[in-house]
């Protein structure tokens, strides 16, 4: 891939990734099954960046987090907070408008 | 127990050093990359455990992932950074000028001591004093910039504005041609002192009859004089040769301190008995005043060019 686009790329996934933690995190997993769901979803996440974007939501109690240390290897479980619900109804909201922008923009200049 | 895995943890963990939540993020990364291989080979071993740490990246790039983005310096300071220190290093070369000339020590407390120095000591100092002043200016742009608060810093403008990095000559093949044609003079100069100062062991003379020249300095001060000039003489010739291959600050960095150690020296010869003709004794001071004066001109005509050229370069490392 052209080195610009992927830069761009990499702004544009930012934004996407959280919505889609957030997400995701409606119910408990731990970071490994997230990054497996998330390629059966189709989409592509780097571990290592993964794991800071949890940390900063749960700095901020969007998300919470608990050891399982009863299997053979602990494992780190992420669930969403009331207050991350909140977070992702608001980001989906932009998104949306966001969405319908460039939609409405698509429209007008195909009938050009 | 998995050697490869302890030692890049041990990576992240020393980049990641007073953190306090640096346990738990190795403990999280150590689980993940242990899932992994296990998932992707059937079972743990170093080899499958080599492939999971190449592709979870380089352990500097992860530490970095966990820490706070906030730049040292702000992008928006960073040009007030040579600014600034140009400034600091003026007042800080002005006062070294006059430390030397009235050989006083000089304080300003608690900003600014300068000692009693010579010129050789001064000459020395000053890149010193540079490094001090960047250093202190950095300090100050770097609190200003943890602080997080949006300071409005006053921008002084300059009578020779260094803010504007000169793009380089259009005509190059002029240039190369104008430089060429100074290293041949300049080498038939450096050749020509060389000869007289092989024959006559100085290269200053009161008249042109070189069957039967007169010395104008004593021997021994001409000999040592003499070497300095040719020496001069020599540096720019090579300064020159140089510049014909490449466009490079760093040849003028280091011929202007080269050029400034020389200068340097030229100050520090004794003044007494130079002569090998007679002068007029009243004339002497005024000689020896006229001479300090135009060496100390020349010298900080070349600092500043020096000062230029690092702050070019300076600048040129930041915009990389």
């Amino acid at each position: 891939m052209n080195p610009e686009i992927a830069n761009f790329e990499t702004e544009m996934n930012r934004g996407f990734l959280q919505i889609l933690v957030l997400a995701l995190l409606e119910n408990e997993m731990y970071g490994y099954s997230m990054v497996r769901t998330i390629r059966d979803l189709g989409y592509e996440v780097e571990e290592n960046t993964l794991y800071p974007l949890l940390r900063r939501l749960e700095k901020n109690a969007w998300v919470t987090s608990k050891w399982d240390v009863s299997e053979e290897r602990p494992r780190k479980f992420y669930a969403i907070t009331d207050a991350g619900r909140g977070l992702r109804t608001e980001l989906l909201g932009i998104w949306k408008k966001q969405n319908e922008i460039l939609k409405n923009l698509m429209k007008e200049k195909s009938h050009v | 127990m998995f050697k490869k895995l302890d030692a890049y943890l041990e990576e992240i963990s020393h980049f990641l050093s007073g953190r306090e939540e640096r346990e738990e993020i190795l403990s999280e990364i150590r689980s993940h990359i242990l899932e992994k291989a296990e998932q992707e080979s059937g079972r743990v071993t170093e080899a499958s455990l080599d492939s999971v740490i190449a592709a979870y990246g380089p352990a500097r790039r992860v530490a970095e992932k966990y820490l706070d983005g906030r730049p040292i310096i702000a992008p928006a300071y960073k040009r007030y950074l040579f600014r600034y220190t140009t400034l600091l290093f003026s007042i800080h070369f002005l006062m070294t000028v006059v430390a030397v000339l009235f050989k006083k020590n000089f304080i300003m407390f608690p900003f600014i001591f300068m000692p009693r120095m010579g010129v050789i000591e001064a000459v020395m100092y000053l890149p010193t004093a540079f490094l001090t002043d960047l250093g202190v200016v950095a300090l100050v742009l770097y609190f200003i910039t943890q602080s997080g608060k949006d300071i409005n810093l006053p921008w002084p403008k300059f009578a020779v504005d260094l803010d504007e990095v000169k793009p380089p000559a259009k005509n190059v093949l002029l240039s190369r041609i104008a430089t060429f044609i100074g290293m041949i003079v300049m080498l038939a100069l450096t050749d020509f002192a060389i000869y007289l100062y092989a024959k006559f062991q100085t290269i200053f003379f009161v008249n042109l009859n070189f069957t039967n020249p007169r010395p104008l300095l004593m021997p021994e001060p001409g000999r040592r004089i003499s070497l300095i000039v040719i020496a001069m003489f020599a540096a720019g010739t090579l300064s020159l040769f140089v510049k014909l291959f490449t466009s490079s600050r760093w040849a003028d960095v280091v011929s202007n301190g080269l050029s400034l150690v020389l200068i340097g020296l030229l100050l520090r010869q004794p003044f007494d008995n130079l002569f090998a003709v007679s002068v007029p004794a009243a004339l002497l001071p005024k000689i020896k005043l006229g001479l300090t004066i135009l060496l100390l001109f020349i010298a900080a005509m070349v600092t500043i060019e020096l000062i230029k050229c690092l702050i070019i370069l300076g600048r040129r490392q930041l915009a990389k």
